[in-house]
């Protein structure tokens, strides 16, 4: 029943933080230049008759007040029907719906691989701590989280596209191919980059919540008992960290979004990301305020999520403040 | 650790970059964008020592007087990041439950999208970009986390009776705000404040690399990025390199005195 009711919550708080953001959005919309309706149908406008213009005005509130006009947006918007992209000359939808999945597949992998060597690297500095790699980690950590991916990219490409010409630097799949080896290959240097730049960031702060379990009272208790180090550590003190990281992970997706967006750019990879970039440079209104309210929606609902899933194991998350950095991006 | 050891390499270096920016008219006089055609993507040598790109410009020449663009965007964009922060933080620290409640909520909405979306967004609404609009939205939109440090600690602060004793006598909010909350505060988020000062400058790279920054004639280090692309095609190592490595060990260098600024108050508070 607690359950239900904790579900319950989560869900109507998502739902208004969800209305809030689609208010933001379409003001955001609404603040660029030019005609809405332009910027809704494009330049298809210029051709319509004066009955048709104002039937269009109608379909979209545009002779009513502002708040009548959120509505209606927010009634397309739910539909599917964000309008015409600009650059497409078609439904927002229907260009972004060609592509998600590219971006679900390098983002999806990126983030499970960044956070399975995350935690395998965190872990063992934890347990070797004061050793070269933890001395290590936290040096590159903090170089890492100030360079820009691109970077990182630029020189992958340069490395192994350019001079090394093994792997291709460019695109999802070549002209003419698509098989599985074929969409691999061009998948290996985008996740390499992503892993490379997020990892050491997210595994010092594993690294740090693990030591913070190895110093518990409890550790003591059961190496007095003789329990094996290794068995401490993966048995007592992992498990106890796990909400934590779970938090840690929900808190890291805008990030590694973020992340994946400009990857996507640097090797023109199909995705969401490009589509971004892309429509930001186009002026697509349209399109970039469809992807913004998209992003916002995966972000909230993984951090929903998240959050429900540490206070289920751990009731003790419900009332402390957990992680205080990590988000943005 | 060596944690409170004084990072004073990274103090040296920063400070050459920055003083060899500022002097970008004196170290290298002249138009920093001419180009030289007889030396299109010369490597580096004793003439260009960091090489030219593909227009044949001095890389040298243009990351000096690039840095100063960047730096301005970096410092300018925290800058307004920090007193949004500080208008916004304090208000919410001194605003009774409710209202702190829905402004943290709403931080947490903002950053349910990642800035660099709001940053092409906004910018795309605004028009072509420039040093200036680039540095208002990058700060307008990068306000969050050093804002919720300055509620929680005017929370803390608040509570204390000196500042009741001044609300008692009628102080109003920006009096407060100035005089008692701010000269505590300010440790707090210094280090925020660096750190907020390279993620601009990162911001503005990346955007410049994307080609949604400055537009493509300016010098800036993101537009000095951009180059890179092309410079991938004629593997041209010096043009992706060296500018890039420029603005790293900037960035690097201020994280440094960052996380000491931060370790600092951390082993002061105890």
């Amino acid at each position: 029943m607690r359950l239900v009711q904790m579900l319950a919550k989560k869900i109507l708080i998502f739902i208004i933080f969800l209305l809030a953001l689609s208010v933001i959005v379409f003001w955001l919309a609404r603040l660029a230049p030019g005609d809405p309706l332009t910027a809704y149908y494009g330049n298809a406008v210029e051709r319509m008759s004066e009955s048709q213009r104002a039937a269009a005005m109608a379909r979209l509130s545009l002779d009513k007040p502002i708040a009548v006009q959120y509505l209606t947006w927010l009634r397309n918007a739910l539909t599917g029907d964000f309008g015409i992209s600009h650059q497409y000359k078609q439904n927002v939808f229907s260009v972004i719906g060609k592509l998600w999945t590219n971006t679900l597949l390098l983002g999806g992998l990126s983030y499970m691989l960044t956070f399975a060597f995350s935690i395998l690297l965190g872990v063992f500095c934890a347990a070797k701590e004061g050793g070269i790699m933890d001395r290590l980690i936290y040096r590159v950590g903090t170089a890492t989280s100030v360079i820009p991916s691109f970077f990182t990219a630029l020189i992958a490409i340069l490395i192994f596209g350019v001079n090394l010409k093994i792997l291709p630097t460019s695109g999802a799949y070549s002209i003419g191919g698509g098989g599985f080896a074929d969409r691999a290959a061009h998948l290996v240097l985008p996740i390499l980059v992503m892993v490379l730049s997020h990892l050491w960031y997210y595994a010092y702060m594993i690294r740090n919540r693990v030591i913070e379990e190895l110093r518990q009272d409890y550790v003591l208790l059961l190496q007095v008992k003789r329990i094996s180090g290794v068995r401490i550590l993966l048995r007592h003190c992992l498990r106890n960290a796990l909400p934590m990281l779970i938090t840690i992970m929900a808190v890291s997706v805008p990030h590694i979004i973020a992340g994946t967006y400009v990857i996507e750019t640097v090797f023109g990879y199909p995705g969401i990301g490009t589509l971004t970039f892309e429509s930001a440079r186009y002026r697509d209104y349209n399109m970039l305020s469809a992807l913004t309210l998209l992003t916002g929606i995966i972000v909230l609902l993984s951090n929903m999520t998240g959050q429900a899933l540490s206070e289920l194991l751990d009731p003790r998350m419900r009332h402390e403040d957990v992680v205080k950095e990590g988000s943005g991006g | 650790m060596d944690s409170t050891k004084k990072p004073l390499l990274s103090a040296a270096v920063l400070g050459g970059i920055i003083l060899a920016c500022a002097l970008a008219n004196i170290l290298a006089p002249g138009n920093a964008a001419r180009m030289d055609f007889d030396a299109l993507l010369a490597p580096p040598s004793a003439v260009y020592i960091f090489g030219t790109d593909q227009l044949g410009r001095d890389l040298f020449k243009m990351i000096i007087h690039g840095g100063r663009v960047s730096i301005f965007i970096g410092l300018l964009a925290s800058l307004i990041a920090a007193l949004i922060a500080m208008v916004y933080g304090t208000a919410a620290g001194l605003a009774p439950k409710f209202i702190d409640d829905l402004l943290m909520r709403f931080t947490e909405l903002i950053m349910s999208v990642p800035s660099i979306l709001y940053v092409v967004t906004i910018q795309a609404v605004l028009g072509k970009p420039t040093a200036l609009s680039l540095s208002v939205v990058i700060g307008a939109t990068s306000w969050m986390s050093i804002a919720k440090i300055v509620r929680a600690e005017v929370r803390q602060i608040h509570s204390s009776e000196y500042i009741l004793s001044a609300r008692l006598m009628g102080a109003k909010f920006r009096y407060t705000l100035w005089r008692h909350l701010l000269p505590n505060f300010m440790p707090s988020i210094m280090f925020m404040l660096i750190y907020n000062v390279s993620q601009a400058i990162a911001a503005e790279a990346t955007l410049s690399f994307l080609g949604l920054g400055m537009p493509p004639g300016s010098v800036t280090w993101g537009s000095l990025m951009s180059l890179s692309q092309d410079a991938l095609l004629t593997n041209s190592w010096w043009v992706i390199i060296i500018p890039s490595l420029f603005l790293i060990i900037t960035l690097v260098c201020m994280t440094n005195i960052g996380e000491y600024l931060r370790k600092l108050l951390a082993g002061g508070k105890r």
